[in-house]
């Protein structure tokens, strides 16, 4: 039997250019309506002119390992996948919303056909061996797919000797998706 | 030094959570409301059944099993009520139709799970109950099963009153838990929640007792009233003081409501929280409940309980709109 996949993302945001050609590749790909997103770029500044800092980044459903949306949800819809995604069967969802109200990152939202939906992490296409159309579109590699149970641990060969953090972990959520910070650039 | 500011710009879109969190409107607060008045009023009536049938402590006996007047409207209204509730839960639903997905499953960790089902629970009892106390009506009707029911209940009364009483209790705390909860909610996120919901459910309980009970009965509500906003008092302290001593994203969720200049409906949070839930809601009827038991007459005794109502129903839709327009945990 394949091992037990445990999948989550390494997002390099030094060499991200806020192009936002990941949230287009996702709309196409899951047939986001207009008006919503399942994932979104933020640009961070911070500092005082002229020392600033600034860091882009590509978000989304963090698949927290301890998901606020998994343990809330009345119906079982949200659940653990067990390849390290959450997902939400949208044929068990009533649109209570007590999972946007549990996510800490405010990762989904309420499809017009009335069920709630957020980031998939390309499920469909990790069964098929694809890479998310995220990943698959990012032209500065800024956003790579990880699968933290693989034994020559790709992860940590990026993440090695840099400054990497999680978002909110204080949150107690366990997030699935781990940042090189902007300020290992050089000179930063 | 000079000042480092963060500004973050995002491409996110989802109306939901943009530009704060926007999921429950009127539906949800409503239904709290209406839900923690069934509890409160299924809570004051069992205990007003058990201190009659256990004791002989009440008002006017008609014979019948019954206490009063306000205990057979009130155990009508409970149910009845909190259907009219769940009408509004169900009318919030993205996808109605899919109501019955909370009844295929349990799942432990959510509170509204726990929840569906106590609404479901609440039901056989509390309608067994209200039939009982109303049995004259019943039995004229003369319906074989509706008698048979009666005669069950009649025997075991104080057992279903008792374990009403916690149903009761249940469904107030639920009301409130559902929402304390969400620890990714910073003014929710606070246990005693639960507690302020139950004694609000159970003044307002009181109040529509009071409102709806014929004149020799009524000194009984005024002063279960007056003893549940007294407890609804303290428990708003300690629910404002928790709020502001504890860390940053608390006590700033709890200034946001408390001195927020953020509106709803043209008057800021601050105005509607001291002024039109504390004063008018709290304070000014329990003054007006407290000179009627020393004596003083009130030309209009309908104003306390009315004030008291409105309170419990602002109470619910301040707690969950300045919870949505807070940012999220931080
Ligand atoms: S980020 Fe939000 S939606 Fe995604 S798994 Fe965590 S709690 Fe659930
Ligand atoms: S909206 Fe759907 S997925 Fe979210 S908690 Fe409710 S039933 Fe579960």
């Amino acid at each position: 039997m394949a091992k037990q996949k445990n999948y989550g993302m390494v997002i390099d945001t030094r060499v991200c250019v806020a192009c936002s050609a990941c949230v287009y590749a996702c709309k196409s790909e899951n047939g986001v309506p207009e008006g919503y997103c399942r994932d979104w770029v933020v640009q961070e500044t911070e500092g005082a002119y002229p020392k600033l800092r600034m860091e882009n980044r590509s978000e989304r459903c963090q698949h927290c390992e301890n998901a606020p949306c998994v343990t809330y949800c009345p119906t079982g819809a949200s659940h653990y996948a067990g390849d390290g995604t959450v997902q939400v069967n949208r044929y068990r969802c009533t649109g209570c919303k007590a999972c946007l109200a549990a996510c800490p990152y405010d990762a989904r939202y309420v499809h017009p056909e009335g069920y709630v939906d957020k980031c998939s992490l390309c499920k469909h296409r990790l069964e098929q061996g694809l890479e998310t159309a995220c990943v698959s579109v990012c032209p500065t590699t800024s956003l790579n797919l990880v699968d933290f149970n693989e034994p020559e641990a790709k992860a940590d060969e990026m993440m090695n000797g840099k400054e990497v953090y999680r978002q909110k972990e204080h949150a107690g959520t366990n997030p699935s998706l781990y940042w090189i910070s902007a300020s290992n650039k050089p000179g930063a | 030094m000079t000042e480092t500011t963060t500004e973050i710009i995002s491409t996110k879109l989802n109306p939901n959570v943009l530009p704060h969190l926007h999921i429950w409107e009127w539906h949800i607060p409503l239904y709290l409301f209406l839900g923690g008045m069934a509890g409160g009023l299924l809570v004051i009536t069992s205990i007003m059944i058990v201190l009659k049938r256990r004791f002989g402590i009440g008002p006017r006996d008609e014979g019948d099993g019954c206490p009063c007047l306000a205990v057979r409207i009130g155990s009508i209204l409970s149910p009845v009520l909190l259907g009219v509730g769940m009408l509004f839960l169900f009318l919030d639903l993205a996808h109605p139709l899919y109501v019955w997905a909370f009844y295929t499953t349990i799942q432990p960790t959510s509170p509204m799970s726990a929840g569906s089902w106590i609404l479901i629970a609440f039901f056989p009892l509390a309608v067994l109950q209200a039939m009982l106390v109303n049995k004259k009506f019943l039995r004229e009707r003369n319906i074989g099963i509706v008698n048979k029911l009666i005669d069950w209940t009649e025997d075991h009364l104080t057992p279903v009153a008792l374990v009403n009483a916690h149903i009761g209790v249940g469904i107030g705390i639920y009301t409130g838990i559902l929402l304390s909860f969400f620890s990714a909610r910073p003014l929710w996120s606070s246990s005693i929640l639960g507690m302020l919901f139950l004694v609000s459910g159970i003044s307002s309980a009181a109040a529509l007792m009071l409102l709806l009970a014929p004149d020799d009965e009524k000194p009984t509500y005024s002063m279960i009233d007056a003893n549940a906003i007294w407890i609804e008092l303290v428990v708003v302290g300690l629910f404002v003081l928790g709020g502001i001593t504890g860390p940053a994203n608390s006590s700033g969720a709890m200034m946001h409501l408390i001195a927020g200049d953020y509106q709803m409906a043209g008057l800021s949070y601050m105005i509607w929280f001291w002024g039109i839930f504390v004063a008018l809601g709290l304070l000014v009827p329990l003054l007006l409940e407290f000179l009627e038991a020393a004596g003083v007459h009130i030309k209009f005794p309908q104003v306390a309980p009315v004030l008291v109502l409105i309170g419990g129903l602002v109470l619910r839709f301040l707690i969950v709109f300045a919870g949505q327009t807070y940012h999220t945990f931080m």
